[in-house]
């Protein structure tokens, strides 16, 4: 199991196609871990490129964490972790809150990201999630799970109940997770968003109730671009390949199509001059 | 668990040993002592393997059978639905067909 040390925290990480080129780096969001891009969106970018996930602290397999969900301490920890693992630019997406940690990387430091995707990223003013924080209990729990089992069709048993009450237990009572996404609520009103000046995908899905913030992100983000796909805001396990494959499109870009266009032509040209 | 250095194949029997030795280090001694862990297991439905737990037990599948077996590419070309109904039994045929495959 890959954990390595990043300033002393464990954190687990997966990478496929360690040795091409270009890397793209995928942010999970929050009470969720890397397995959302693991199994079917991950291998899909794996095809073009290095393709590097993480958990984030207390998710997943990572070392828990009493303090720093807010934005910034977030985008420390994936600036610590690129400077790791020795990586200068990245492709960069992120899903849900991890939408928004990628959002503030691109802010924060501009030069490290070459691309940005944004897959269902809330605005925290008007997100259920805080309300989720403030009404949490394991009767709430139960009720999330079954509504997660029916848009997603992924079913859980008692002991993946009580682990799951557990995380929640940990996060919500004894880390600053409350708080530190709570002073997050203006982070759409930010100035910096409209000068985001990198290239920039949102996605989200037609029935979701983050489309509107979705919309929002696309007025102020200037070089976005928005593309709907069928389903809600568990667009990433609904719809992983169009998910993947929208994100491949966009990270491969124009520049690489132009050449397999002009790579057609080469050929087309040489075998006109054969006959 | 080091990946394996000999050529030699396993066999059916000896892949399932080695399988839900893994699944024991994934979920915990404490938990499979309940479970009756058997080829017809589904991860998610009978073994009640969420999906960082099945990252895990891939993970070990990849560094124990090695880079030759290409197990994630195996699991992304499988729908929600196949990846819910996955038993225990379609990696032990997928692991012996790679193996009688080289």
């Amino acid at each position: 199991m890959p954990v390595i040390q990043v300033k002393n925290k464990s954190v687990h990480i997966q990478e496929l196609n360690k040795g091409a080129r270009e890397t793209v780096v995928l942010v999970h969001g929050m009470f969720s871990n890397l397995s959302v891009y693991y199994f079917n969106i991950a291998p899909v970018l794996a095809q073009s490129f290095h393709v590097l996930m993480y958990d984030m602290k207390s998710h997943g397999m990572s070392e828990r964490c009493e303090y720093g969900y807010d934005l910034l301490s977030m985008t420390d920890d994936l600036r610590d972790l690129l400077d790791a693992l020795h990586l200068k630019s990245v492709y960069l997406a992120g899903y849900s809150y991890g939408g928004l940690v990628a959002m503030k990387m691109a802010m924060r430091y501009p030069s490290r990201v070459k691309k940005l995707a944004v897959i269902e990223a809330p605005d925290p003013s008007d997100n259920e999630t805080l309300s989720i924080i403030d009404i949490y209990s394991k009767e709430f729990l139960v009720d999330y799970i079954n509504n997660y089992t029916d848009t997603t069709r992924m079913r859980m048993g008692k002991r993946q109940l009580d682990k799951n009450h557990r995380m929640y237990e940990y996060l919500f009572y004894e880390t600053s997770i409350k708080e530190d996404m709570h002073n997050e609520r203006f982070f759409f009103a930010d100035d910096a968003i409209g000068n985001i000046a990198h290239d920039t995908l949102l996605i989200y899905g037609k029935s979701s109730n983050c489309l509107p913030s979705g919309r929002k992100l696309y007025h102020t983000v200037p070089r976005s671009k928005m593309t709907l796909i069928e389903g809600d805001h568990n667009l990433p396990i609904q719809q992983p390949l169009e998910t993947a494959n929208k994100l491949k499109d966009f990270f491969v870009g124009w520049q690489v199509k132009f050449k397999q266009i002009n790579h057609k032509l080469w050929q087309a040209l040489r075998l006109s001059y054969h006959h | 668990m080091d990946a394996i250095t000999t050529q030699h194949k396993l066999s059916n029997e000896e892949i399932f040993t080695i399988l839900k030795s893994f699944i024991t280090e994934v979920i915990g001694e404490e938990f499979v002592e309940d479970m009756d862990i058997s080829r017809e297991s589904s991860f998610t439905r009978d073994l009640e393997m969420d999906s960082i737990e099945i990252v895990s037990f891939s993970e070990k599948v990849k560094s124990h059978f090695g880079e030759n077996i290409d197990f994630t590419g195996w699991l992304s070309s499988m729908d929600l639905d196949q990846l819910i109904n996955l038993k225990l039994d379609h990696i032990i045929n997928y692991i012996e067909t790679c193996q009688s495959s080289k």
